[in-house]
């Protein structure tokens, strides 16, 4: 294998050496890399790339927060008001939920840097896919900072066509769990990622019911569903949702998973992240009805 | 051995596997060409083609999601069952359920699969949350003759039940939370430094169980099913209120739809793939 001067855009020296230095590198299991040449994929080299993003959250009040005026709010936002008017000064007259786009933001651009690194990587070595891709995001020591990991092993079609404009393909799967679905008519095109977090800056009767405390003034029923953290938690799924078919173009998504984490701050207020990952597949051949399997039972 | 030997399985497609992956670059050099539409699914491949092999196919990830409040105070030292904490527990399933089932039909599914049940309670409220693919017979257009249904099992069983001529009719969930009463004084004392049976916690779990059970197969008559399937319960003291005992259960609700059950055939097999026996270094060294 041979990495040109051209084609290595902006990677390391060291990484151009080690790529163009002829063994193959991949983080494959042995099962999937046997499954990996039959189906006349051959790996090219283990590929990463990292992003290391300073990381604030929010503070908790509903709109203009923030000091360096990219903390507006965008997107979904719904106003929760009091059925008591103005009852006291520590009474919350209104509650919002509102998209955090500048956590989205950063979340999107730590993602979509550490994807387009490792992508980068296998471009430059002569790769057509990635295959095997694991992504993970986590704190870095306690310093307010954040690491985007993706990482996968760069392969090439043996004999096969290079992809759209030398882009290489991914996909979570590999092995034969690649092979089936390769089998099955989808061509993997590329892992997606979204994500969408709402804040909950909660009304009165949000308070009231989160703490499982009765309003003086009525207007709550004790045990009764607490919509504003409802519709909070739905619309992260919806706009995470809709932001991963924004990805899809025509083709679909397949082996997704949803990960929602709700974040409680204290007094009914909290924020709740939903991210969501998924292989975009694209159908390269008419639908072939599988023929039922035959059920078996192991006798040990 | 020989053709149509017993023990030679049926012969298995040929599929140029090397082929399917080149014709799949192929498909990767260039602009995709306009679908009939998206499919969004957290069907596994394997799911999908077990579906694919019954007549169904994905349409749309699906979601829903309820969380009721559970009133201060409730859970303080008291008698019998904590009846604000078991209603919360049964209107969340049920909304989060109606939610997921409404959205299956706005998308054109007839069913949702391998719904993801995430609950959990709070102190002051119940959380429920379900995540699944919405799926329909592949070519079907509009919501189907059948009310929607919403089902936790995986493609996979859901195809084996479908074989076996009984369909899915939905979740039904239910719990108990009930107060283990207080020991007497006298009781205290005799059991305190005794190996003796806690009877106070054991008929609080007793009752617990008995209730949600019994309200989950109700609830099971109700929606038309014949039996509840894949039930999974969990039970034990609170976390944060150790004094009260919960009993939770959940399961598909299922019913014969054709005329009897069909025997699904399954082959035995031998697999000869033991693992290999480990080697033991110590053994060397006479240890």
């Amino acid at each position: 294998m041979t990495v040109s001067a051209e084609s290595s855009g902006d990677l390391p020296e060291a990484a151009v050496r080690r790529l163009g230095e002829g063994a193959f590198t991949s983080g494959l299991t042995v099962p999937d890399f046997a499954a990996c040449l039959q189906m006349g994929l051959e790996p090219v080299g283990f590929t990463q790339g990292y992003c290391v993003m300073n990381w604030r959250f929010s503070i908790s009040a509903p709109y203009g927060v923030g000091f360096n005026g990219q903390r507006r709010p965008r997107g979904y936002s719904e106003t929760f008001s009091c059925p008591h008017g103005m009852v006291g000064g520590e009474h919350r007259i209104w509650g919002q939920n509102y998209e955090q786009a500048w956590v989205e933001d950063a979340w999107t651009t730590g993602f979509t840097t550490a994807y387009g690194r490792m992508l980068e990587e296998a471009a430059s070595a002569g790769a057509h896919g990635v295959v095997g891709v694991i992504d993970s995001s986590g704190p870095l020591a306690e310093l307010g900072v954040v690491e985007f990991r993706v990482q996968g092993t760069a392969v090439r079609v043996i004999d096969g066509a290079p992809p759209f404009r030398d882009k290489p393909w991914s996909t979570y799967l590999a092995g034969q769990r690649l092979a089936k679905l390769v089998e099955a008519g989808y061509a993997p095109v590329a892992v997606v990622a979204s994500v969408a977090s709402v804040s909950v800056w909660a009304s009165c009767v949000t308070q009231y019911l989160s703490e499982g405390s009765n309003s003086l003034y009525g207007g709550t029923t004790p045990g009764a569903e607490i919509t504003q953290v409802v519709q909070a938690q739905t619309m992260a799924r919806q706009i995470a949702t809709r932001r991963a078919r924004d990805q899809l173009g025509p083709d679909s998504l397949h082996g997704a998973t949803m990960t929602t984490t709700p974040r409680p701050r204290g007094e009914g207020d909290s924020e709740v992240e939903c991210v969501l990952r998924g292989n975009r597949v694209r159908r390269f051949k008419g639908f072939d009805p599988t023929p039922p399997p035959r059920p078996t039972v192991r006798l040990l | 051995m020989t053709a149509g030997d017993p023990l030679d399985g049926p012969d298995a497609p040929t599929v140029d596997i090397t082929a399917e992956m080149r014709a799949a670059a192929r498909a990767l050099a260039s602009l995709p060409e306009s679908s009939s539409g998206q499919m969004t699914s957290d069907l596994s491949i394997d799911e999908e083609l077990v579906l694919h092999s019954i007549g169904w196919e994905p349409v749309a990830l699906v979601s829903g999601v309820s969380i009721h409040s559970v009133p201060r105070g409730v859970w303080n030292w008291g008698q019998g069952e904590i009846a604000y904490a078991s209603a919360a527990y049964a209107r969340s399933f049920a909304h989060a359920t109606q939610r997921i089932e409404e959205q299956c039909t706005r998308t054109g599914g007839h069913g949702v699969v391998g719904v993801r049940v995430e609950w959990s309670v709070d102190r002051h409220h119940v959380d429920v949350a379900l995540t699944g693919t919405a799926v329909r017979p592949v070519g079907a257009t509009g919501t189907g003759r059948d009310p929607v249904f919403a089902s936790d099992l995986s493609g996979r069983d859901f195809a084996l039940l479908h074989n076996a001529g009984w369909a899915p009719l939905g979740l039904a969930a239910r719990a108990s939370f009930v107060y283990a009463p207080r020991r007497s004084m006298g009781a205290t004392m005799k059991q305190s430094g005794q190996n003796v049976e806690l009877t106070n916690f054991t008929e609080a779990m007793y009752a617990a169980r008995e209730a949600a059970m019994e309200r989950m197969q109700a609830s099971a008559i109700a929606l038309g099913g014949s039996g509840v399937v894949e039930v999974k319960v969990t039970e034990g003291p609170m976390e944060f209120a150790h004094h009260a005992v919960c009993f939770t259960a959940y399961g598909t609700v299922v019913r014969l739809v054709a005329g009897e059950h069909r025997h699904p055939g399954a082959r035995m097999i031998l697999p000869m793939d033991d693992p290999a026996p480990a080697f033991d270094a110590s053994s060397l060294r006479g240890g």
